[in-house]
């Protein structure tokens, strides 16, 4: 067991010395897709308008929106996905704790659904 | 607790703790896209072969380095403050236990229902038995059941103390003559393991705190026993 963690630990790759994309959620598809982005925009322009120093900047840009894309995106999915997780959590300890007690979520009498057109 | 030669956060044990890492990996991710910008445009102005003496200003290129950072300074800032409310919300705590710092030990009191108080030592080096960790073990854990809001009230009796788990995001003075209040909630099962970190002497490395979390009913046979070992 700790064998195996010796050897997650080893293979971390921190990109510039910050980033340790293996331990940072959403952090490795968020590069790989950047690379993706700058490969594909970079290549875009220069077959446009054969420039290559311009080309490079605009490959980089590429690479910064997507990054901050994907990141955002695969960030604010997690969110949501933790806020029902916990949600979840709090309902079924709520439920063990109150079943049988007046307090029990199953007993309380539900809201009536306004009837419907005759 | 931490590994040998670790860089990052400990896993966190506390919904607050989970909040907080997330916020430093999205920190991490803008500070790491700066530092790439940085790097590129360092290497574009040292290869560049493009020289003019003559620009007197650039109007375009001093706004966008004047609202582009204001931008990432506000994508930092919102959920930065949003976690420091998060931390400062009261929970209607389960239990308070007092956490009293002494030169060069921790005390702690459970006085909600009865008059339970114990003090915790750190193990020293020799006495540690196989599988124990130097310098982080005590002979008396503060104990707390899982899943349950603690209210921690911190001071200290002589000089000044800091009482901190990392595992549990908490961290707070422990200051002569007054009364901290933290609280934290333990998500988990498990023995977190936390140091002194005020400077208080010669022996402040050595008074560690340890946070044992148990099922309810542990911690009342836990506080059962301790009262009548008293």
């Amino acid at each position: 067991m700790s064998g195996e963690d010796e050897e997650t630990a080893k293979k971390g790759f921190r990109l510039l010395g910050i980033l340790d994309v293996h331990k940072v959620p959403c952090s490795r598809e968020a590069v790989l897709h950047g690379a993706g982005g700058a490969v594909v925009a970079g290549l875009l322009h220069f077959l446009a308008t054969s420039r290559v120093r311009r080309s490079y900047d605009v490959g980089f840009a590429g690479f910064m929106l997507t990054t901050l894309g994907s990141w955002f995106y695969c960030r604010m999915n997690n969110a949501k996905t933790r806020v029902q997780q916990r949600i979840i959590q709090d309902g079924i300890k709520n439920k063990i704790l109150y079943e049988g007690t007046r307090l029990d979520p199953a007993n309380q009498p539900k809201a009536e659904a306004p009837p419907g057109p005759s | 607790m931490a590994h040998p030669s670790q860089l990052g956060f400990q896993d966190a044990a506390s919904p607050v703790m989970e909040e907080l890492l997330h916020f430093h990996d999205h920190a991490l991710m803008i500070v790491f896209l700066i530092s790439t910008l940085v790097l590129y445009i360092i290497v574009a102005m040292v290869t560049t072969k493009l020289t003019n003496k003559n620009i007197l200003d650039s109007q375009e290129i001093e706004i966008i380095w004047t609202i582009l950072p204001a931008i990432i300074l506000i994508l930092i800032a919102l959920p930065s403050l949003r976690i420091l409310y998060l931390m400062d919300e009261v929970n209607n705590p389960h239990l308070t236990v007092k956490a009293i710092g002494h030169q060069w030990y921790w005390s702690y009191e459970y006085t909600d229902y009865e008059e339970l108080g114990f003090d915790s030592y750190m193990v020293p080096t020799q006495d540690l038995t196989p599988g124990q960790f130097r310098l982080l073990e005590t002979d008396n854990r503060m104990v707390v059941p899982v899943e349950s809001p603690v209210r921690v009230l911190v001071s200290a009796e002589d000089v000044l103390h800091s009482w901190a788990v990392p595992a549990l995001g908490v961290k707070m003075d422990a200051v002569p003559g007054r009364l901290n209040q933290t609280a934290f909630l333990a998500s988990r099962p498990g023995v977190f393991y936390g140091q002194c970190s005020e400077i208080c002497g010669a022996n402040h490395s050595f008074m560690p705190i340890v946070v044992e979390a148990v099922p309810l009913k542990h911690f009342e046979d836990w506080s059962s026993r301790m009262l009548e070992d008293a």
